[in-house]
């Protein structure tokens, strides 16, 4: 869907390139998640991508033709989350969810998804009535009204209860599972474990690791098995080698004659990987 | 086209529901009062002076509120993502802008019509305001962009006024006599709207009123293209650069 060749970007106040000569592609359908701490360029890249700013160099094609080629038209074919409330405040969520439907060709039946989203009995009400998450839940129906072919989504769950978070990412799964291809941006690992196909984790403007949460937590990680068991009066801790485990006889006596309390691969958490590829912390 | 309509309406119930309509009209209410309690039955010199305060000031204000409004709730980031060219989008904020001085005008004029003594040809009046206001509406764009907040983007207008327009009112009211003095004002946009507006009432030299509407028209041209074009900056700007 997106092809992307050595694109580099400098705001024009900056004195250094935001952006420094990335390549990466995004698949048709895939979720593909943008990762890595503030002020990496994550942001810029998706801004890039949505046409909010076009004085790059490098290439990006959407389906093989020039992004710069394509007008207002492109609009129609994506769909943009913020993180931070993008609806008017004196306004009813129905009254700004319509506005906003009348720009486009295409809509989605939104009261199924207010109702699905938990919003439907207060769309009468103004959005300045609303929640943090309430208004983190409109602008994720703001992004979805006008039925996108890819998503462009910035911490789609932040500031949300786990129930409604849960609610937020089976949608993006159901719309993955029709076809719809996602681009995400979040400090939430989990998310990322549960949601991505690939992520791409970004440092200083550069892609500095990219490919399948599975593969990146092999790369990552032990290939070792610890297993924690009673013995005696005691509680011991005895770490395996993953690819030796079928021949290792002390695994076996263990597994066999003990009682087990936890057994754990030692596979990297995306956490891990994320401090270990950036350097940083989640929460930065 | 279709994205105009939307916009442009979009911003009329933005306007009644942020009260800046009603702003709008309350100004207008106290022109009217102004025009109440003065004892001088013939106002049509009063008239054009009005319109003319209206039309600069009141069309800067209203880009400013309404775009501020705009970044401060975020909505402007997510019309930036959405279908609609930076030419709609400018050209709805104008209209609604032109919209609201129209009922100012409106109100005025009935008033005067009804209550006073007025010889002013309306749809002169009209044509005159909806110049001036575009005009001065473009000039709100600029401002909005370089300012940081909209108390900063007041104190431009006041600049503005102080530079442009009480010298054109001071002049206009005879406070002003010197020839070049008036020479000078040619250079400015508000002599043009100035005399756009006192034409209205007939007796202003063909080649003035010719030469107003020109000047008019050409600096709104070359202003709507600089809007125009300054509006990729705001764009980077306003989407968190």
């Amino acid at each position: 869907m997106y092809q992307i060749n050595n694109l580099t970007f400098k705001y024009p106040k900056n004195k250094e390139n935001t952006i420094r000569g990335i390549s990466f592609q995004i698949q048709d359908g895939e979720i593909f998640g943008l990762l890595g701490p503030s002020g990496v360029g994550k942001s810029t890249t998706q801004k890039i991508l949505t046409k909010l700013l076009d004085r790059y160099e490098g290439q990006i094609l959407y389906k093989d033709k020039d992004l710069k080629s394509y007008n207002k038209s492109y609009y129609e074919e994506i769909g943009v989350g913020f993180e931070m409330p993008v609806h008017f405040s004196k306004l009813t969520a129905e009254e700004n969810v319509n506005f906003f439907k009348k720009l486009y060709k295409t809509n989605l039946d939104t009261d199924s998804l207010l109702k699905k989203v938990g919003l439907y009995e207060d769309k009468d009400k103004k959005v300045g009535e609303y929640s943090k998450g309430m208004k983190v839940r409109l602008n994720f129906v703001r992004a979805m009204l006008n039925e996108p072919k890819i998503l462009f989504l910035d911490e789609p769950t932040n500031g949300l209860d786990p129930h409604n978070a849960r609610i937020i990412k089976e949608i993006i799964k159901e719309y993955k599972e029709k076809g719809g291809t996602v681009l995400l941006t979040t400090h939430l690992m989990n998310d990322v474990d549960e949601l991505c196909n690939r992520v791409a984790f970004m440092a200083n403007g550069k892609i500095v690791e990219i490919d399948t949460p599975k593969n990146l937590k092999l790369k990552y990680g032990e290939r070792k098995v610890e297993v924690e068991y009673r013995e005696g009066e005691g509680i011991k801790k005895e770490s395996f080698d993953l690819d030796a485990l079928k021949d290792d006889e002390k695994f076996i006596e263990i597994i066999k004659n003990k009682e087990i309390l936890t057994i754990h691969s030692k596979e990297m958490t995306l956490d891990d990987i994320f401090i270990k590829v950036t350097g940083v912390s989640t929460d930065e | 086209m279709n994205s105009f309509i939307t916009l442009f309406s979009g911003e009329l119930n933005r306007m009644r529901k942020y009260n800046i309509l009603a702003a709008g009209i309350f100004v207008a209410l106290l022109w009217v009062g102004v025009l109440f309690f003065t004892d001088i039955e013939d106002i049509t010199s009063m008239v054009p002076l009005i319109v003319f305060i209206d039309a600069t000031s009141m069309s800067m204000v209203l880009i400013g509120a309404t775009m501020f409004y705009e970044k401060q709730e975020g909505t402007i980031k997510t019309l930036l993502v959405s279908p609609i060219g930076k030419s709609e989008y400018i050209l709805a904020k104008i209209f609604a802008n032109i919209s609201s001085n129209v009922l100012t005008l409106v109100l005025i004029y009935v008033y005067a019509k009804l209550f006073k003594e007025i010889n002013l040809n309306f749809f002169g009046l009209l044509g005159a305001s909806i110049l001036i206001a575009f005009f001065h509406s473009l000039i709100g764009f600029i401002m909005t962009y370089n300012t940081k907040d909209f108390t900063e983007m007041l104190m431009g207008m006041m600049k503005y006024t102080f530079i442009f327009t009480i010298p054109v009112l001071l002049e206009q009211i005879g406070f002003i006599k010197n020839e070049t003095i008036d020479k000078i004002l040619y250079i400015i946009p508000t002599k043009s709207s100035s005399i756009l507006l006192q034409a209205t009432g007939g007796g202003m030299d063909n080649w003035k009123t010719w030469f107003a509407i020109i000047y008019l028209i050409l600096a709104t041209l070359g202003l709507f293209f600089i809007v125009w074009k300054k509006f990729d900056d705001f764009k980077i700007k306003e989407s968190g650069e």
